[in-house]
């Protein structure tokens, strides 16, 4: 089994693709509970997100 | 950009985050509080032609992500200049951030974005679904520069680069799933 080293534990914590796993689950959730709130606020956070590397 | 190192070293790059972070916020705060004082102006369409609009606008968005669709964007073309960070950097950090967060200022390449705000625009929410959409769009926004501040690694950018189609692939794909469950069922 490979060692969980320090570099790729951050590397894994940092990986771009899982705040836009955790915001679109959260996005739809919050849809099918009728959260409207929280659905535009999770919508929100994924399109800013989804200006990664763009200045 | 914000974060190299060499003469910025003086300022600590946490700080620079920090106050990055507070200008993104409000920036898009105030690009939200705008939306939602015009939004008022869509009210007198009836609600099934403005839910049917806002769901076209976001298929629109999908098609455009996964290529379907040649769509230009109507952004503002220019970089922020570098200038801004160049002489106080607390200071240019947050003008930097606001301007990023208003999302009308520099290159705004993708289309959620657009989705969101035309969402807003045309549901017109109550101001604190506004609002909180925006500062949401900036705290988005933030956290992409806070993980690379925590990664350390100085291959971020191509890590990054090799991941946008699916960030902005996914994230049009949830946005129309979430607002379309939220409005029309």
């Amino acid at each position: 089994m490979p060692q969980l080293t320090a570099g790729r534990l951050r590397r894994g914590l940092t990986e771009p693709l899982l705040p836009v796993a955790v915001l679109a689950l959260l996005a739809v959730a919050a849809a099918a509970l009728d959260a409207t709130v929280l659905c535009w606020a999770a919508v929100g956070a994924l399109a800013g997100f989804a200006l990664s590397g763009s200045v | 950009m914000l974060f190299s190192p060499g003469w910025r070293a003086p300022v600590r790059q946490g700080e620079v985050l920090a106050v990055f972070t507070l200008g993104l916020l409000a920036g898009g705060a105030l690009s939200a509080t705008v939306i939602w004082l015009l939004s008022g102006l869509a009210e007198p369409l009836p609600e099934r032609v403005r839910t049917a609009a806002i769901v076209l606008v976001a298929a629109l968005g999908v098609a455009r992500e996964l290529g379907w669709l040649a769509i230009p964007l109507p952004q503002n073309a220019r970089q922020i200049p570098q200038e801004v960070l160049q002489f106080r950097l607390r200071r240019g950090s947050l003008q930097f951030g606001f301007e990023m967060g208003t999302g009308v200022r520099t290159y705004v390449s993708a289309s959620s974005p657009y989705v969101l705000a035309l969402g807003l625009l045309l549901s017109h929410q109550g101001p604190v679904a506004c609002v909180l959409a925006g500062v949401a769009f900036g705290g988005g926004r933030a956290l992409s520069s806070a993980l690379t501040f925590w990664a350390r690694d100085p291959d971020r950018d191509a890590a990054i680069g090799a991941r946008m189609p699916w960030i902005t692939g996914t994230t049009a794909v949830t946005v129309l799933a979430a607002l379309s469950s939220l409005l029309l069922l």
